[in-house]
């Protein structure tokens, strides 16, 4: 039980350090999107230790799982992909206004040119 | 400047963790207040079997509409930007000219592959997108999961060069989408004028007309995915699909 | 079972921002997508894994690859 909570531990470190070490734009956006589902995994994963069963009412169904974290998951996988679109779209403009993906060359030649 | 650049990055890591370690580390059970009331009243009081529906659908509606307010405000930003994206270069730095969009005779024929796949599974998709969409409140199932599925069908069409329909046009499209957006903010926000508050099912005692409400909330969700989302990834395929 | 889908998705993470080329890396996000669905219907949450299979694997693919097609393929690091 703890072991499954250590490795989505270890995918919310590498997300993270995918997002502030990484110099390209697109790797950036990448650790977000996997930030965002380790935490996914997390609610579900802690969900379901309460029952056996899917939670939809039956005659026969007699111990369901927690159904409030999946309702909250579903709201926050889709603001994930909304958030993946609009960042994704920004980097596509820097690339054509400043001819690179780099953030360092991006950088400075947003300075050279203001 | 490596070494600093590490020691930093370690020393960022380190202390993030600090913010998630509490929950890998706690021993405390889960509270099951919460699903035993939902196990007792969900279906007398929303009328869906669906217990994750009748959460999202019946109990907080108001989240289900803020949620959509923000997926429309991310495909319009996500337009705005795509629309202007060959204006202005920065002086004196060369860019790779990006490809034009779609840059085929318009009778010409893809592989085989891409062509039957695209072409025959797509009537197919939609029928199942529209399955999902309505019988959100028994099985798994609901207004997002149908809008997305019903976003693939239509990108399918379009991805073809057999199929001529109306479904991929945009003016069609977006038309679908207005009205299905404005009768979604109608229905949610009539329940002012009643003394019954927030999105009270009209006829609880009779368990036929409680599920209408989930139905015609699924319905027109789903409409306003879907077609949002298909006009955003036409239009990022370039766009020229008016039959 | 749930312990080793949760070591393959680990290992394609740290694959996928190590990747040379920004294809792969998609490709390896797409197959996380597709993993994780799969571990929320072995966890009893059906809603959420048609869900995560219709947005993970379909919709965003489809922009990701959008949006290296208009920019660089190649992450030339040094």
């Amino acid at each position: 039980m703890i072991i499954e909570r250590i490795l989505i531990f270890l995918i919310f470190i590498t997300g993270f350090i995918g997002l502030i070490s990484m110099k390209n734009i697109i790797k950036k956006i990448i650790g977000l999107n996997l930030l965002s589902s380790s935490i996914v995994l997390l609610f579900i994963l802690e969900a379901s230790r309460i029952g056996d069963e899917a939670p939809f009412l039956d005659d026969k169904v007699q111990n369901i799982v927690d159904p409030i974290p999946q309702a909250l998951m579903l709201t926050a996988i889709v603001i994930g992909v909304c958030v993946t679109a609009l960042s994704l779209a920004m980097a596509v403009r820097l690339y054509k206004t400043t001819g690179s993906l780099d953030i360092t060359i991006i950088k400075e030649r947003l300075e050279n040119d203001c | 400047m490596n070494k600093r650049r590490i020691f930093k990055i370690f020393l960022t890591t380190f202390i993030i963790s600090f913010t998630i370690l509490p929950i890998i580390l706690s021993n405390s059970s889960w509270p099951t207040l919460a699903r035993d009331y939902l196990f007792m009243h969900a279906f007398d009081e929303t009328g869906a079997s669906n217990t994750v529906s009748s959460i999202y659908l019946g109990y907080r509606l108001i989240d289900t509409l803020g949620e959509t307010l923000v997926l429309f405000v991310a495909i319009t930003g996500t337009m705005s930007i795509l629309l202007n994206l060959h204006k202005q270069v920065l002086q004196g730095v060369e860019t790779q000219s990006s490809l034009p969009p779609e840059k085929r005779a318009k009778n010409a024929l893809r592989t085989n592959l891409v062509e039957v796949v695209a072409s025959k599974l797509g009537p197919i998709i939609l029928l199942f997108g529209l399955y999902v969409m309505l019988y959100g409140h028994k099985s798994p199932g609901g207004g997002f999961q149908g809008g997305v599925i019903l976003a693939s069908a239509i990108v399918f069409l379009a991805l073809s060069t057999v199929v001529k329909t109306k479904l991929t046009n945009s003016n069609v499209l977006s038309r679908i989408e207005s009205i299905s957006f404005l009768s979604l903010i109608l229905v949610t926000t009539y329940v002012v004028f009643f003394p019954n508050g927030f999105f009270r099912n009209i006829a609880t005692n009779n368990s036929f007309a409680s599920a209408t409400m989930i139905i015609i909330l699924n319905i027109m969700i789903g409409l306003k995915v879907g077609t949002s989302l298909a006009v955003m990834i036409i239009a990022m395929m370039g766009g020229q699909h008016d039959y | 079972m749930n312990i080793l889908l949760l070591s393959l998705i680990l290992c394609l993470s740290i694959f996928s921002l190590f990747a040379k080329d920004l294809l792969n890396s998609i490709i390896a996000l797409s197959a996380i997508s597709i993993l994780s669905s799969l571990l929320f219907a072995l966890l009893r949450a059906p809603d959420v894994a048609i869900t995560e299979a219709a947005v993970g694997a379909g919709v965003s693919t489809i922009i990701y690859v959008w949006a290296i097609r208009h920019t660089k393929r190649k992450d030339l690091e040094k």
